[in-house]
């Protein structure tokens, strides 16, 4: 069975250049996630909107900077201003990306993939549990594209993020046009990915647009969804129920009406996928 | 490897200048008849660098527009190369932009190009300081008169204090307008520029010395109103006049916070 019952609907990613939109038109979006680094600051603009767009919409809090599998102590402080930040925010939840983004000296600004191995499994179990005991709810952790793989691999990246959720009782973003981009790239196939994951673990699902570069895919969400993912997402609908889903654009950002639109195509899809699935199944 | 080793070996790789691994991370790698080991780590390598130079062209866009894509960039890369980020944040990778052009660059360009880069961090700065409410001319009008004379301000947390010996002020005004940049000049006097923010919108105002040093003497000094008032003593009976004209101009930008009382 999937999280049914806590199904958010359909959101968008907030972002700057919509804030004043969003305030005037109140479009027709289920709720909001936020980027928490970007309203981890002590004042201004940015928690202004945060607070004024709170007061009408649910919003849902997610990291770049976690950095769950990463060589480094866990940062304290960015853990308490996260905490600090749900208390303002009071978030569906939080979520991060299974990735390391800091090595042991500097920051590296880029959700690096893992090997897929049992002594990193056994690495990021640890530190999610640690995690949740300070945030005091689940983490949910998304699956992010990868450029490379781990020849000391002993698990799939799905047999991981399994295990990993089993383990620590973390939930699971599943990126869906991560999973296609990175089963193109690496050479697998994106169903195997998605039917392989728990499905009651699956809190929330991401679409985004990636960008072709003949022979691999770059996952730039600078686009608007494209075909197969679709496909893709409805396939995972039809499996999983409905499942609350986020529309990500990170750059060359549209008018907010046209995002509203790619929206609306998200639950048109949904809608059709939805008829076909059979609970427990 | 030992996932310690693998991740010092690509932390190693990111941060270097080399887009060519080494033949312990390129081991450890496996690639795909769709993206080659060798392509996977040119994309996270070249994306470290993009990443960074974009948040400096975002953080200093008046310091790019006069310098060029071309010099900027080379400069954002020593910079980048000898202040690796520490911060989870990019929104302070560039903090040290100013002094690290103070030790780059000859003095004869660090000087103006170094001001510019510190008035364009502060503006940064005063965006998002701490919430705090400002002092109002209604709440000091409301004084009784026997507390005006012990009655001390400090500067709100969004105030930034720029003290600038050449045009930067111009240059960054050029920049925000998409005009064309003035030419770089030292200014006949130094000018303090305070930058903050006034509700939700920066505000920036350059002061003639004398009012500088009221507005430090009170605000970062200490001095009571009774004590500015002295210190004014050259005004003579003028003196209270002028002190309290400059108060009424700070309360009404919204720069004071009370002190004590």
């Amino acid at each position: 069975m999937s999280a049914e019952s806590s199904s958010l609907g359909y959101g968008l990613g907030l972002r700057t250049p919509y804030y004043q939109a969003i305030l005037e038109q109140r479009p027709a979006v289920d709720w909001f996630e936020i980027i928490s680094e970007n309203y981890l600051v002590e004042g201004g603009k940015p928690l202004y909107y945060l607070d004024a767009i709170g007061e009408h919409y649910p919003l849902v809090m997610h990291g770049v900077s976690l950095s769950i599998g990463g060589p480094h102590q866990l940062d304290r402080d960015y853990l308490r201003r996260l905490k600090r930040l749900a208390q303002r925010v009071q978030p569906a939840w939080i979520s991060d990306h299974l990735c390391w983004s800091r090595g042991n000296a500097h920051q590296l600004h880029d959700l690096l993939p893992l090997p897929y191995t049992e002594e990193s499994l056994q690495h990021v179990v640890a530190r999610v549990r640690q995690v949740q005991d300070v945030l005091e709810r689940p983490l949910v952790l998304e699956n992010v594209s990868s450029y490379l793989r781990s020849a000391d691999d002993q698990f799939s990246e799905w047999q991981f993020l399994a295990a990993l959720s089993e383990l620590s009782g973390c939930e699971l973003l599943l990126d869906v046009n991560n999973v296609y981009v990175s089963a193109r790239n690496h050479g697998f196939e994106p169903w195997d990915f998605i039917s392989g994951l728990p499905k009651q673990r699956i809190r929330q699902l991401h679409l985004a647009g990636h960008s072709d570069y003949g022979s691999y895919l770059i996952d730039t969400h600078d686009q608007p969804v494209s075909d197969p993912v679709w496909q893709l997402y409805q396939r995972t609908l039809r499996h999983l129920g409905p499942v609350a889903t986020l529309l990500e654009r990170d750059d060359h950002y549209p008018v907010l009406n046209e995002l509203l639109g790619e929206l609306e195509q998200a639950r048109a899809y949904a809608a059709v996928a939805l008829q076909e699935y059979r609970p427990c199944a | 490897m030992r996932l310690n080793d693998w991740q010092r070996e690509l932390e190693a790789y990111l941060l270097g200048g080399d887009p060519t691994a080494s033949p312990a991370l390129r081991a450890s790698l496996l690639g795909s008849p769709a993206l080659s080991a060798e392509q996977g780590l040119a994309i996270y390598h070249n994306a470290y660098r993009a990443r960074l130079l974009e948040a400096l062209r975002g953080d200093y866009p008046a310091v790019h527009g006069w310098l060029g894509d071309t010099e900027f960039d080379s400069l954002a890369g020593a910079y980048i190369a000898a202040h690796p980020s520490r911060h989870f944040s990019l929104r302070w990778l560039g903090a040290e932009l100013a002094n690290f052009i103070d030790t780059y660059l000859v003095p004869a360009q660090a000087a103006p190009l170094g001001e510019l880069a510190r008035l364009e961090w502060a503006f940064g700065l005063a965006f998002d300081a701490a919430e705090a409410d400002p002092l109002t001319l209604a709440q000091v009008a409301s004084l009784p008169a026997e507390a005006w004379p012990n009655l001390q301000v400090r500067l709100l947390p969004s105030v930034h204090w720029q003290l600038c010996r050449h045009n930067s002020l111009a240059l960054w005004r050029a920049s925000k307008a998409q005009d064309a940049f003035p030419a770089s000049t030292a200014l006949e006097q130094a000018q303090v520029c305070l930058i903050w923010r006034h509700g939700l919108v920066s505000q920036y105002r350059s002061l003639e010395p004398d009012e500088a040093a009221a507005l430090h003497g009170m605000a970062v000094a200490g001095w009571s109103f009774a004590e500015l008032c002295a210190h004014l003593h050259q005004l003579g009976q003028e003196a209270p006049l002028q002190a309290a004209t400059w108060l009424r101009q700070w309360l009404g930008d919204g720069l004071l916070q009370r002190h004590g009382g």
